[in-house]
């Protein structure tokens, strides 16, 4: 860093200042709405400066922050200490948030498009123009083809509900998440397992960590990176199974560089050891696993021995560690994971995760380190809009979900079979494309078929902040205001409910989700299912069974509510147990056991394409935001040395890396850090939007090469099963 | 009455995660213009051989040196040592000379290479965040620290919770606190685990580098005189004499 | 002082097209300074954070100020010892000094960030910084050579009782200039004690400052040398050979002392061992060593050499050379980094200094025209300015 990259000039962000003193001049004349309400709040003194509590959207773990605000500006955000999440602190990204708000590139009006598809050339509109094109293409295909012929996705926003009730009130069964591409393997496999979608961890007394992959030091989880790092200078033990030497292995007690796509034979040799010689919790085994019986001969056949031949660990490594795991007992944790689809046997991965917390009994409370339940649904009933019942809906998903993957939850979906299906015209051929907050030209795999996908329609809308590279193909743009200017349907963690409000004007025409959902609901005449007048008002239903007040919450951002908890352990499952074994898979046609699948692997000359994440970037959300650009690392095609020497590059080489679907251009980092037989790419790069001045040309998209492999289990893209080749550009 | 001991900051390495959010952070903070930086990431990152591998790096911070070799230096004393700990810069003073960054044995002050007249280029780094300071708050960098790698306090007590680090975990910390005696004693002082040569750090004696150069400087006043006092008298001599001369030799023509 | 007047000596300006030249070269360093100020130092240089000082401190600075060491020398062997041979040699010196010290703050003037500030110098005292020190030292001294030499210049006004009036109070500002030099000539080795740990082992001691002085005497005596046997076969002006080898052999002696005080230090404090461990940075010691002090030594300690013009001349450049590269040495080569970087002056950079230099013999060349400096009369209207200043 000591190279002080320039990614904008000195006076380029002099006239950002510049710009925003205009604002200030209008903001001095007109008392803005926020800045007023702040006002009578408390927060904000005459002067417009104070500190305004709301939460951060730099990612989906949704800290609390404290905006810093003078004269209708947002001069720093901190972590809320109050907040379970942030605790007073904040990642680079979550700092970095008002720079996404003043990103030079919003798009701050409607934009239509003028030239062809894809070429990016778009005129301002009124948002009444925008709206009646969007409502008017959006029936047309409904009265034409049927609302199925309408495909909506979006992401895990807190304006989903909302979302999901303009997708419900509309008619279409096609909703794409991006789940499929990132913890599918994980939910799914957590759901048959615990009932539930994903557990909690717990550190305050963890001994003995295992993390399959899960890069907490780069994959940031404020609160949760922040546990692991306490817990180990506490002297906790930490084991991480990863090809790559990443900032996370480089905290480990102990960093297995194990083959791609062999986790589960590391796991399921564990599990044979504790099993095998009864040194797990055999109290809450007997108590709460379904099939504990006959576990040990449905692991028979995975020795540790058996394990060394598929993961390249020998046999006695993974003996000392199911011992040293079942050692630390309930103070031992295996990770549940993050975005975890990356071999088609990821599924299989999952489940043994799940088996090995299950058998060493760390679900009991109160210091068990996986606690069985969900933060985020923990017995707080919001209000809501009174609504008719949505339209039956009668059609098939277009993702296969579930005539084709019977275990993947609805709300889950297989995202990238939705594309696929767009292409293949099967079962039927879908028209539009609704897309909110979303950037499916680079996250998913093999670009070059969602670009022909989106030709394939005949209207695509983006609602975003700045024109990304699927806004780049869209007919109409829609822009949202940025999380810092505008108020979100509530967010409840821990029993407690959390408020993100404005804490500036939306800057130009940026208008909040919760008024773009309900001005298409009445265009649609669909009116019926937004009852309610504005922001606040949507807010107010919601407390209005908690009797809370808005402004109550307004003023501190936060309310507890009392919840009970039972303190019994209870397993939404068939059997109410941890299931082990698993009838609902048996009847699907699957392994009732967690059970080895044999991946695939790559011919000689080819690498294992291996994603991650890293520190400064959200998906492919943030790259565009200067001051994460400003700190991040040149994204390198990262390559062991001795096979970048063997193949005669070295360090700093341009590069072709070649798949079967695509090839990218881009610069090889050789390094020590990762298997030889590996190559890795930072994610989230290679961004094509012209609109987006900071991130254009920057690095590659492994979206170009990822090849479409699908777990049939959970329906995950198997993200790390594409294999390339590399070459000297 | 004691003074009350500076602050400081303690950052331990075998915490920090190089997730940069304290760059960050600061960068807001002190609306530090996108191509610069008051921290900056140093250390050797990935080293070792495959698969024995190790990582270090730091966020390389102004150290806050009891006494600051930078204020020593500067010609119209833009630089102050304040008594909480921070040096902190007076930019309405600096003339841009540079010599605070000679003068640095951090390498710390960083200068706006690209800014013209008009843009009024000044020297740049780490105020320890003084003005959170004043408003009862820690420094930006060290308030968003997710992992703890960065605590702030008293310096006293900074320097006895790195020591009981120290001790408690027997093997994993270098025993020495970096920044305790270097260069006289600093404000940030780091727990490392890997040789703090190999962080960039470099290795300073107890005494700070402007120890020699106060003391030549305090003889210049006195020195000036004395020799103003010599000369004055010296030619003085030489003149008396040469006119002493000219008399005795009155009818010679003045010529060598 | 009539003869003067009588006799404005003008020297004929043969060199036309250098004149032209130094013009040019002006104007090429005016249009890089524009660009300077206009898009900052980085736009023209190859200055970094990592080399925060570059080619405009080590030459216009370090070298600029040493070899205009040679007015306080003849300034202090005029007036104080009352050498009065020496006379002939004053006012070029002079000059020299003064129009060397315009050009280090023109340097200078490019060179601070913040340029338009550098009266704050004088207001914003910092008793502990050696360059506040130079800083008030150099503009002073500046300010003190104006005034040795405003009586050349009323003189060639034709103001005459203003540069007797000047004349006659001369003695205290001598004093003050000479104590003026011995300060900053000095200091600019302290600038570099507070790089202990960075400027390399071989240059750095406590006694930078004395080096640097008993240098800068070194320096004076040969640009006087050098000055002389330049503006002479420049103007065909006969040469003052006898005076210069006076001069030469001034200056083998402050070799000399130079010497044995480098290797005494070092053998001192036990770091002799350096001279051959350090790789190319014991060459350079070396290399300034050997040209600085003891090739002159050598050479001016055979007469014949010392008394040919061409070998004062020889002499003194290669004097030049060392004590130059020395000041290279201690203020860029020598010093340790902290980071990779790299730094090459870039040709912009080194125009500016070219520029600077170009006015420098400019006004030299204007001065000697149109100003009494080089009066073949000189010797003899000497006496009575003398008699007129100590009168």
């Amino acid at each position: 860093m000591s190279d002080r990259r320039a990614s904008a000039s000195r006076r380029d962000f002099l006239k950002l200042g510049g710009s925003s003193l205009g604002a200030l001049a209008l903001g001095a004349a007109l008392p803005a709405p926020v800045a007023q309400a702040a006002r009578r709040q408390g927060l904000l003194d005459s002067r417009g400066g104070g500190v305004i509590p709301t939460l951060c959207e730099m990612c989906v773990w949704r800290c609390g922050v404290l905006a810093r605000v003078r004269d209708g500006r947002v001069v720093k955000l901190e972590g809320n200490p109050d907040h379970p999440h942030s605790r007073g602190r904040l990642c680079a990204r979550g700092q970095s948030g008002l720079m996404t708000t003043y990103d030079p590139d919003r798009v701050l009006q409607p934009l239509v498009r003028v030239g062809a598809r894809g070429a990016g050339t778009f005129r301002k509109a009124s948002w009444d123009e925008a709206l009646d094109l969007t409502a008017q293409k959006m029936l047309q295909i409904r009265d034409r083809y049927g609302p199925q012929a309408m495909i909506f996705s979006s992401t895990h926003n807190l304006s989903q509900t909302q979302f999901e009730n303009l997708l419900g009130a509309y008619g279409s069964p096609n909703y794409g998440t991006q789940r499929s591409l990132c913890f599918n393997s994980m939910v799914t496999a957590f759901l048959v397992t615990y009932g539930i979608e994903e557990p909690a961890r717990n550190y305050d007394n963890v001994e003995y960590i295992l993390l399959v992959g899960r890069n907490l030091a780069e994959a940031i989880s404020t609160s949760e990176t922040g546990a692991l790092i306490e817990a180990l200078a506490r002297g906790a033990k930490l084991v991480y199974l990863d090809p790559r030497f990443t900032k996370t292995a480089a905290k480990a007690t102990e960093w297995i560089p194990i083959r791609p796509g062999t986790d589960a034979a590391f796991l399921l040799a564990m599990i044979h050891i504790i099993v095998e010689e009864h040194i797990g919790d055999c109290d809450f085994v007997q108590q709460y696993v379904q099939g504990c019986q006959q576990l040990p001969q449905a692991m028979a056949e995975y020795t540790p021995e058996w394990a060394e031949t598929k993961t390249g660990v020998p046999a006695d490594t993974i003996r000392r560690i199911a011992h040293e795991f079942a050692a630390a007992k309930r103070q031992a944790l295996a990770h549940p994971g993050w975005r975890t689809s990356n071999f088609v046997n990821s599924f299989q991965t999952e489940r043994a995760i799940a088996t090995l917390n299950a058998i060493v009994g760390n679900l009991f409370e109160p210091n068990g380190c996986l606690v069985a339940a969900s933060p985020e649904a923990s017995g707080v009933n919001l209000g809501k809009p009174p609504q008719p019942a949505y339209p039956r809906i009668t059609a098939q998903r277009l993702d296969g979900v579930p005539w084709k993957y019977p275990m993947v939850p609805l709300k889950l979906g297989v995202f990238q079979e939705l594309r696929d299906a767009i292409l293949a015209g099967e079962p039927y051929q879908a028209h539009g494309w609704f897309i909110s907050r979303q950037n499916p030209v680079l996250s998913l795999p093999d670009r070059r078929r969602t670009l022909q996908a989106l030709e394939r329609l005949d209207f695509v809308v983006d609602i975003d902040v700045v024109l990304n590279d699927t806004g780049w193909f869209a007919d109409v743009v829609l822009p949202e205001a940025s999380y810092l200017e505008r108020y979100d349907p509530l967010s409840v963690l821990d029993g407690q409910v959390f408020l993100r409000q404005p804490v500036i004007e939306p800057q130009g025409e940026a208008r909040s989700a919760l008024w773009i959902y309900r001005q298409l609901g009445e265009r649609l005449g669909l009116a019926d299912f937004f009852q309610y007048v504005d922001e606040e008002d949507y807010l107010r239903q919601q407390l209005a069974p908690l009797g809370a007040s808005l402004e109550d919450l307004k003023a501190s951002g936060r309310l507890s509510v009392a919840t009970s908890k039972t303190g019994e352990i209870t397993f939404n499952t068939p059997s109410g147990k941890i299931e082990v074994y698993s009838e609902t898979l048996a009847n699907a046609g699957f392994s009732p056991w967690p059970t080895w699948e044999e991946p695939p692997a790559p011919e000689p000359g080819q690498f294992y394409l291996l994603t991650g994440k890293v520190g400064q970037h959200t998906q492919f959300a943030t790259q565009n935001n200067q001051y994460l650009h400003k700190y991040q690392d040149e994204p390198r095609l990262w390559m062991n040395m001795d096979s970048a020497a063997a193949l005669g590059l070295q360090d700093g080489d341009w590069v072709h890396v070649t798949s079967p679907v695509g090839r990218v251009r881009i610069r090889l980092l050789a390094t020590p850090a990762i298997r030889p037989d590996c190559v890795y790419m930072p994610p989230g790069f290679g961004h094509f939007s012209k609109a987006l001045r900071t991130a254009y040309g920057v690095g590659a998209s492994d979206s170009d090469l990822h090849v479409t492999y699908v777990d049939p289990i959970s329906g995950g893209q198997a993200l790390s099963q594409t294999f390339v080749t590399v070459e000297r550009a | 009455m004691p003074k009350p001991q500076p602050f400081a900051i303690l950052l331990d390495a075998t915490r920090c995660i190089d997730c940069r959010a304290c760059m960050v952070a600061c960068s807001v903070e002190n609306n530090v213009p996108m191509d610069d930086t008051r921290i900056w990431v140093s250390g050797p990152g990935v080293f070792g051989d495959y698969p024995d591998l190790h990582r270090a790096t730091i966020p390389y911070h102004c150290m806050h040196c009891l006494e600051p070799a930078c204020a020593s230096a500067c010609p119209v004393a833009a630089w102050t040592k304040r008594e909480d700990g921070p040096v902190v810069y007076d930019s309405a003073r600096c003339i841009g000379c540079r010599y605070c960054m000679n003068a640095c044995p951090f390498g710390v002050p960083h200068f706006d290479w690209n800014a013209g007249l008009l843009e009024q280029p000044l020297i740049s780094k780490c105020s320890l965040c003084a003005h959170r300071l004043d408003a009862g708050e820690q420094p930006a960098c060290v308030q968003t620290c997710l992992t703890g790698a960065l605590r702030f306090g008293r310096r006293d007590e900074m320097i006895a919770e790195a020591r009981k680090r120290i001790a408690e975990n027997p093997g994993r910390y270098i025993d020495h606190v970096y920044g305790e005696t270097e260069n006289g004693g600093t404000s940030y002082l780091i727990l490392s685990h890997v040789a703090f040569g190999l962080l960039g750090l470099p290795e300073l004696g107890p005494r700070s580098v402007n120890e020699v150069s106060e003391k030549v400087m305090g003889t210049t006043i006195p020195f000036a005189l004395g020799w103003a006092a010599v000369l004055a008298g010296v030619s003085a001599g030489v003149h008396l004499h040469n006119k002493r001369k000219e008399a005795a030799a009155q009818p010679v023509e003045e010529k060598e | 002082m009539r003869m003067q007047v009588a006799l404005p000596s003008r020297v004929d300006l043969r060199p036309r097209r250098l004149v032209w030249v130094l013009l040019g070269l002006m104007g090429i360093g005016l249009v890089v300074a524009v660009v300077r100020f206009a898009n900052g130092i980085g736009a023209i240089s190859d200055l970094s954070n990592t080399y925060p000082w570059g080619f405009w401190i080590s030459f216009d600075l370090f070298t600029g100020v040493a070899i205009g060491s040679g007015a306080f020398v003849m300034a202090a062997a005029v007036y104080i010892f009352e050498l009065k041979e020496f006379r002939p040699l004053l006012r070029p010196s002079v000059l020299t000094g003064f129009l060397g010290y315009i050009m280090v703050i023109l340097a200078l003037l490019v060179d601070l960030g913040r340029p338009e500030r550098i009266w704050h110098l004088m207001i914003y005292w910092n008793h502990t910084s050696i360059l506040f020190e130079i800083g008030v030292c150099v503009m002073s001294y500046t300010a003190v050579l104006a005034i040795e030499f405003a009586p050349v210049l009323f003189e060639g006004l034709k103001l005459e009782t203003w540069a007797r009036r000047i004349h006659r109070y001369i003695m205290p500002f001598v004093i003050l200039g000479v104590v003026l030099s011995t300060l900053h000539q000095s200091s600019l080795g302290s600038l570099l004690l507070i790089q202990p740990e960075k400027l390399h082992a071989l240059w750095w001691t406590p006694l930078l400052p004395v080096f640097f002085f008993v240098s800068a005497v070194a320096i004076g005596l040969a640009m006087i040398i050098l000055e002389s046997s330049l503006s002479a076969s420049a103007f065909g002006r006969g040469l003052e050979t006898p005076l210069l080898e006076k001069l030469a052999r001034a200056a083998m002696v402050v070799s000399g002392i130079y010497l044995l005080m480098k290797f005494g230090e070092l053998a001192w404090t036990g770091e002799l061992g350096l001279l051959l461990s350090s790789g190319s940075m014991s060459l350079l010691f070396w290399a300034e060593l050997i040209l600085g002090s003891v090739v002159p030594l050598v050479l001016f300690a055979i007469p014949r050499f010392r008394h040919s013009p061409k070998g004062l001349l020889v002499g003194a450049t290669i004097l030049l050379a060392g004590m130059i590269l020395n000041r290279f040495d201690v203020s860029w080569f020598a010093i340790r980094r902290l980071t990779d970087v790299g730094y090459i002056p870039t040709l912009p950079e080194i125009s500016i200094s070219v520029a600077i230099f170009s006015f420098g013999i400019l006004a030299f060349i204007l001065a000697a025209r149109y100003l009494p400096l080089l009066d073949p009369q000189e010797k003899t209207s000497a006496p009575a300015e003398i008699a007129g200043a100590h009168g």
